[in-house]
This record gives C-alpha cells, structure tokens and sequence, in this order.
C-alpha cells in the first residue's frame, strides 16, 4: 500500500513503543494515578473513574525472557513471560497498581509472581466466573465492588455514582467515536489500514482518554481526504486473544491482505460496544464485561461467538478469517481448532496462526499468508 | 519465443526450471549463497547457459522460496506451497496432497481436482523434520547425505529415537554410535523418525491420493518407504524430474498462465 498516511498515525504508532509513554507522564505530573491491568474482563471504565487512568499491560521490545523463565514452566505463554521480564526490570515500576483477572492459569500464575516477586503498591484479582446466568452476574458484580472498595481505600478516592456515571458517558463517547472510524472499513475501499486502525485501538488502551482524544477526532477528519484503498487482494477478518504489536497487522497487510475487522481482545468488537446509562453503573459495568462476546474462556457461548463473527464477515465483508493464538495458550488453543472447523464448514476460509507474543518468524508468517491468500483464489 | 523461468530460493538450495511450450528446457540447483539475490543470480545463470540463453529471452519470471521477495529479477511472487503444489500436478497429474520436506521447513498441502490449494500446514519453527535434520544426522554418521535413504533397507534393527528434537537427537545419536550400533540401523531410525513428523503433517490436512512428495528428502528412499507404512498409501514416484526441482517448476508454470493471462 504506496499512499500517504492519514494525520497523526505516528503519532499513535509512537505511543506504542515503552511501556511508558509522554502522555501518561503529564497525567502523573498533574495528579492522575495509572493501574495496569492484563485482561478484558478488568472494566477498564473502573480504572478510569477520575483521577484513575489504565494502561493496559504489553510487553514491548522484550526480546527474550531470562528472568521470567526461572519462575514461570516451560508450558506459560511468551505474552505472559514478556510482562513478568519487564515488570521485573523495573519498567513499569511508575504504575500505582496492577489488577488482574483470573481469566487463565497463566495469568493467576502472572498474578502470584507479580505478589511474590514484585510486591507491587496495590495488586488485586478478580474472580471472573466462566459461565453467564444470575448467579455468575451476581459474584462478578460483587468482585467489582470489591476491586472498587480496595482501591478507594489504598488511594483515597470516592468512587460516587456520579463519578462512576461520568466515567461510563466518557467510555460510550470514545468507544462511539473508535467505531465510527471502524465502520469505515466497511466500504470496498476503505480509507484506513487495518494497521493505522490498530494503531489508534492500542493507543488508546495506553494512554489517557482525554490526551488522545483530540488526535482521534483529527484522524477522523483526516480521512474524508484520504483516498480509498484499492491495492489488496483479499479482505480479512483477524480473531483471537491479545495482539499488542502493530509488526503483526503490518505482515499480513505487506502480503496484500487488507484486515477490516477484528474480534481481538486488545480490538475493537465486541470491546467498543456501550455501556447502558440507565441503570446502577456497576450493574451496568458488571453485565456489559460479563456479558459481551468475546473471549473463549466462557463456557456455553462458542455459538454466540460463532454468529458475532458471521455477523462482522457480512457487515465488513469478509474474504477469509485468520485466527490467531499464542503459543501455549489453552483458550484460544482449543478455540482456534473448533472455530476453524465450524467457520470452514459454513464455507469460510481460515487460517490458523499459532505465534509468539513478540513479533518472530516473520518469512514464515508471510509465505502462510501469501498462501492462504492465493488459495482463496485472489 | 515464449520462454518462462520459475527461481526457487530456499534455505539450502537455489533452484531454476526454464520452461517453453509446457516443457522444461533447462534446470539447475545450487547450494544457497549467503543472500538470495546472489543465490537467484547464480542458479539462474546456470539454467540460461546450458540452455544458450539470456535473462532477456525469459518473458516472464516468478520467483517462490523463502527468498523470494528478494529477487531483483522476477516479475511476480508467489509462495512455495502453490508453488509446490503446481509443480507437483505437473510431475504428476493425479497428485491431490503433497508432501515437501525441504531446508528448512516441512509442509503438507491437499489440492482439489483442479489443482488449487485447499488446505495446508506447515511445521516452520523447528528443525526436526525438515532437510536440516537429516544433514546434520549424516554430518554424524560421516556419510553423504545422499547415503542416508539406503541405510533404511540394509538395517535389521532400526533403533527408535527418542526424541525429534535435533539438538536432543544428536545426543542419542552420538549414544547409539558409542555403544556399536551399526550405521545401518542408526540412519533407519533416522529416516524413520523423519517420516513420523511428516505423517502427522500429512494426516493434519486428510489426505487423498494421489499422495506425492516434493522437495530434497523426497530423494530419500528410506523416509519414503516408512511414510508408506505410516500413511498407508503409496507414495507415487515422480519421474518426470527431478523433485527437489517441484517449486521451481511450480513457478515457471505459474509464469507461464501468467503470460498467457491466466492468473
């Protein structure tokens, strides 16, 4: 794709490269309190009632994983080992507190290490059941009410129903303005990447809402002059876990691929979807979290999932589905293999691509794409 | 003239097949050099001079192997397992899933009657069968790896490898050496090894005959015949070249379609 940028995307691709980045030091500078958190099932509009900001946790630029090593088995995954290396080098020692969800082994593992090893400020883990129902709605919303309590008492901060209130209108406007520019991937040529959008996706869950926003809404205007891209060869949906580096996207697009959509959990559907108003705000935090669809680790629900992406192949127009998953990773692992089949079956093409957390391997990764491209034909 | 090149660049090896009228007219295959401009460079020199021809009678080029968005020269690229496939329908017209053991990686793809990819998988992160392991298990042995497929039918007591792992591999290797086993039967555990971590490959993406195999270690009677077993179908011998040269076959005739406007 040989066209110029649309404004601010190094802007956002800059964002992206500490853990760190200038934006959440001019918040600390004026007073706001950064948590990191590993999971979506961490509301993550919790972490940003005032003067709260979350940074969600990646682990950029770990190459390799010595120390981590010692302490985790040979079976966790490398996105796992990449935070624990870098939070024990001290890299995001600025963070006033971490949360976590015991959303898989790996991550209670991830969580028991960080409590051992690391003695953070404020450390705190959810409890997030595996099944929808009354019952399972009703301890998740106590376990938020928990998280709540907890760090209102470590940092001294009320969390009324009027802040609580302000932070889920805050979450509704941005994600609304993040799924306006989504929705233009819907046209044959759309006027952004799958890349520049994954840029401002995970820009936007490292650094605070208010900073950015304004870029944002550039961006968005910046695209009216863009022209549409017409270069690709095959328009593709990306499902899977988490997938914080933009080089990913950026392989698959240099093979002529054209990602419009995304089913990730550092994405943007069923992530940006709103948060009801009209109800206690962490009744409505609680059931909007639990609720959507999104990752495998819920029980029940493969067929939920399973329409949610037919549903994003018709609306984005959707060539063929690639599935990604990290290497050892037991959810998107067992995932990846019943959704290939199901999807395949309905005559959808799919590739599965199992990886490393950190960006490797990447002229096997584009000969699969390549391949998995030309077989559709295109 | 409508003369058509395919280069293969591999980890190992360079390939080149020149092709006009649906027939090869000239080939090569060299060790890989240390980058793949140089590579391309040398092998396909090789096929124009025994073919007393120029780069600027070739009308098309396409350039596949992992090298290959690195070849100054082609016109198009295209990934070596629709390469290989191709090249392996040419060989044999029958053939619906390939098996291509190569350098570096080892891939298993099912066709469909018309000779389009399917389904495919690869196994491209570790050594473990692929073309890597059987040199350095012969490096071993001290014999050329072009010995290494006799030694299945001389051995009577095949040993059993423990693991597939080439580093670990060696050390049982090097165990079994130590301990007098004869070579015969060391290499057969070699090849059947080998033909383990292909079968699983190939069983991966459901086979349907006609089976073939492409790529260097299909030059390997020993891994061919315990696939065999494995599969449980016959493995169709090529003989209408050579199969290591199947990529670059695939390529050329990709240029050739392309040419003609097909693709």
């Amino acid at each position: 794709m040989n066209r110029p940028m649309p404004t601010h995307t190094h802007f956002f691709e800059d964002l992206l490269n500490d853990p760190m980045n200038y934006l959440v030091e001019a918040s600390m500078d004026k007073g706001k309190i950064p948590i990191g958190y590993t999971c979506s099932y961490v509301p993550e509009v919790l972490l940003s009632v005032d003067p709260l900001i979350p940074i969600r946790i990646r682990a950029p630029g770990v190459l390799s994983t010595e120390i981590a090593d010692i302490y985790l088995s040979s079976v966790i995954c490398s996105y796992t080992r990449s935070v624990l290396e870098m939070a024990m080098d001290d890299q995001y020692g600025f963070l006033k507190g971490w949360v976590f969800a015991a959303s898989c082994d790996h991550m209670r593992r991830l969580y028991d290490n960080m409590k051992y090893l690391n003695q953070a400020d404020f450390i705190h883990i959810l409890d997030v059941p595996h099944r929808h129902g009354n019952d399972s709605f009703s301890w998740y919303a106590d376990e938020l009410k928990m998280l709540l309590d907890n760090i209102s008492s470590h940092h001294e901060i009320r969390f009324d129903q009027a802040a609580l209130s302000r932070a889920i209108q805050d979450h509704n406007d941005f994600s609304a303005l993040l799924t306006s520019i989504g929705d233009m991937r819907k046209p044959k040529n759309p006027p952004l990447s799958g890349t520049e959008f994954q840029a401002i996706t995970l820009s936007s869950l490292v650094a605070p809402r208010q900073s950015i926003l304004p870029k944002i809404q550039e961006f968005k205007e910046s695209l009216s002059r863009q022209e549409g891209i017409s270069d690709y060869r095959a328009r593709l949906l990306i499902v899977g876990g988490q997938m914080d580096n933009l080089g990913y996207i950026r392989t698959i697009e240099s093979t002529g691929g054209l990602v419009v959509a995304d089913h990730l959990c550092t994405g943007s559907i069923p992530r940006l979807a709103p948060i009801r108003m009209d109800e206690d705000p962490v009744t409505a935090i609680a059931a909007h979290y639990l609720n959507r669809i999104s990752c495998p680790r819920m029980m029940e629900a493969f067929d939920s999932r399973v329409d949610d992406i037919m549903k994003s192949i018709e609306e984005y127009r959707v060539d063929g589905v690639i599935i990604e998953f990290i290497k050892f990773c037991d959810t998107w692992g067992i995932e990846s293999s019943l959704l290939a089949n199901t999807l395949r079956k309905k005559g959808v093409p799919v590739l599965c691509l199992e990886r490393e957390y950190q960006m490797t391997g990447e002229g096997q990764i584009k000969t699969r794409i390549q391949a998995f491209i030309e077989s559709m034909g295109k | 003239m409508s003369i058509v090149a395919g280069c293969d660049v591999g980890s190992l090896t360079a390939k080149a097949v020149i092709m006009e009228k649906g027939r090869i007219i000239s080939s090569a295959l060299l060790r890989s050099k240390t980058n793949p401009q140089l590579s391309a460079e040398a092998v396909m020199q090789e096929a124009l001079s025994k073919a007393g021809l120029s780069m600027d009678d070739i009308r098309y080029c396409i350039g596949t192997g992992y090298g290959r968005k690195n070849i100054s020269f082609v016109d198009k690229d295209i990934s070596e397992i629709a390469c290989h496939g191709r090249g392996a329908r040419w060989l044999n017209p029958g053939a619906r899933t390939i098996i291509d053991i190569g350098g570096q990686d080892c891939k298993a793809v099912r066709l469909d009657k018309d000779g389009n990819v399917v389904k495919f998988v690869a196994n491209d992160k570790c050594a473990s069968g692929t073309g890597r392991f059987l040199e350095v298990m012969a490096r071993l042995l001290d014999i050329p790896i072009e010995e290494m497929g006799s030694l299945s039918s001389k051995s009577t007591a095949p040993i059993t490898l423990s693991s597939t792992c080439t580093v670990w591999a060696q050390a049982d290797i090097v165990k079994y050496i130590n301990s007098g086993h004869k070579i015969e039967d060391i290499g057969a555990g070699v090849n059947s090894a080998m033909a383990k971590r292909a079968a699983i490959l190939a069983n991966s993406v459901g086979i349907e005959q006609d089976v073939c195999m492409t790529g260097g270690v299909a030059k390997n009677e020993g891994v061919v015949q315990d696939l065999e077993k494995l599969l449980g179908k016959n493995i169709k011998k090529m003989r209408k070249a050579d199969p290591q040269i199947a990529g670059a076959i695939g390529a050329a005739i990709f240029a050739m379609e392309s040419l003609n406007g097909r693709s």
